[in-house]
């Protein structure tokens, strides 16, 4: 088959991406979502269940799901995982104490089977605060060099002024089209 | 996706939506379900349905027309399931066209020990929406809802909405809202184009208020839990 039968098969197909967007609480999970899809962000306050946003992106359709961080409904993370393609973690980099919780979080969800497939992007958030790591500490942090099983990305962004959030679902779904779309 | 109507307030207003409430046309549909085929969906008919024991996706997928009646009654949305919110904005200009949102449970205790008693069986299943016509010329809409759940975890949630202009179906839109957390308040927003309506559609809903009405229905574990119903005008303002 050729890339030109490959491109109009991909333009007539319905290109629909799950993307899961997880990470402690206080994260800026819905911050980065909020923002990303341009609504206000000035009140949000923690979730305690999921927000989803649906919508078309780059001939993409996007299912985005965020979930609650909070440590009593991370038991429940695994009730999203399913059909999942694209894994977000987001971090805050101005959270140094919590880095170790993080980490530990982070690669508890990449042994699970049903998240074999995402892509991961992680979102180095808050750089917009003093005392931000960078993205390159984050990922020493988090010992992202050592991760064979997905492809991966780190970003730094800051969800309050939009910095690197669509550069960073850019590169997730370059990654995940590339993966899925042109492989059938 | 509907409110309950007896006890909404409208806390924002422009001058596209002029009262209570908003539809959510959407032709956004999740992976999951993927939508029957022409040939594998059996058309059927409300008086049919009204015989069944309990009623599944594939059955309200069947229907022709709007419904007169509810489909399941009030007390088998044994999940506590809530819808308290209800937002739409504008995405062209991010302007929010309106908001409203349920008081929270003690003022509608309120209110139910106010109205002493009083049974109706539609109250808070349905919704009447007034719109300005300028309502039907958006392009990009977002649609929000948001839904408390009772104190059981809900393995597969889901919500198939039809909106008709009398006879016509214009939107069908099925959504998985899959696992929901006990105790759980979830939002969900589509974004989604404003299906494309001739003039001439476009001048005959403007010109019969309530003639374009919709279900809502919603699903756990395929069995229907809820039925919400709502109708619209497009002649606000005139």
């Amino acid at each position: 088959m050729g890339l030109l039968t490959i491109l109009k098969k991909m333009k007539q197909k319905e290109r629909e991406v799950r993307l899961l967007m997880l990470g402690l609480d206080n994260a800026g999970k819905t911050t980065i979502l909020k923002k990303f899809n341009g609504e206000d962000i000035d009140t949000i306050s923690p979730t305690l269940g999921f927000n989803i946003k649906t919508l078309e992106h780059r001939n993409f359709k996007l299912n985005i799901w965020d979930v609650g961080g909070q440590k009593s409904l991370r038991s429940y993370w695994r009730n999203y995982f399913e059909s999942t393609d694209g894994l977000i973690w987001v971090v805050d980099s101005a959270d140094r104490l919590r880095l170790e919780d993080c980490k530990r979080e982070l690669s508890t969800l990449l042994l699970e089977e049903r998240l074999s497939g995402a892509t991961l992007l992680v979102f180095a958030n808050k750089q917009d605060l003093p005392g931000a790591l960078s993205s390159d500490a984050i990922k020493e942090a988090l010992d992202l060099d050592n991760i064979k099983t997905h492809h991966w990305c780190i970003r730094d962004c800051s969800a309050v002024t939009g910095k690197n959030l669509l550069i960073g679902i850019d590169w997730l779904l370059d990654d995940i089209s590339c993966r899925i779309f042109t492989a059938d | 996706m509907v409110l309950a109507g007896s006890t909404t307030k409208v806390t924002t207003t422009t001058t596209v939506a002029t009262a209570t409430s908003g539809c959510a046309l959407n032709r956004l549909k999740s992976r999951r379900n993927p939508e029957p085929q022409k040939d594998e969906l059996r058309l059927t008919t409300e008086e049919e349905l009204l015989q069944r024991d309990f009623i599944t996706p594939v059955n309200v997928l069947g229907l022709q027309r709007v419904t007169e009646n509810y489909l399941c009654r009030p007390e088998d949305n044994v999940f506590d399931i809530d819808f308290i919110r209800f937002k739409i904005r504008d995405m062209e200009t991010g302007t929010v066209l309106f908001e409203i949102a349920k008081p929270s449970s003690s003022e509608t205790e309120e209110q139910d020990e106010e109205e002493n008693g009083e049974v109706d069986s539609s109250a808070g299943r349905f919704v009447r929406y007034q719109f300005t016509p300028a309502f039907l010329k958006l392009r990009t809409v977002g649609a929000t809802v948001e839904f408390t759940v009772g104190e059981k975890p809900i393995n597969n949630f889901r919500m198939i909405e039809r909106h008709y202009f009398r006879e016509q179906l214009l939107k069908s839109f099925d959504f998985d809202f899959g696992f929901c957390i006990p105790n759980s308040k979830n939002t969900c927003e589509h974004i989604y184009e404003f299906p494309q309506l001739s003039e001439d559609t476009i001048t005959e809903m403007v010109e019969t208020p309530y003639d374009t009405r919709s279900d809502s229905f919603y699903f756990v574990d395929n069995k229907l839990i809820m039925h919400n119903k709502a109708d619209y005008a497009y002649n606000g303002g005139q």
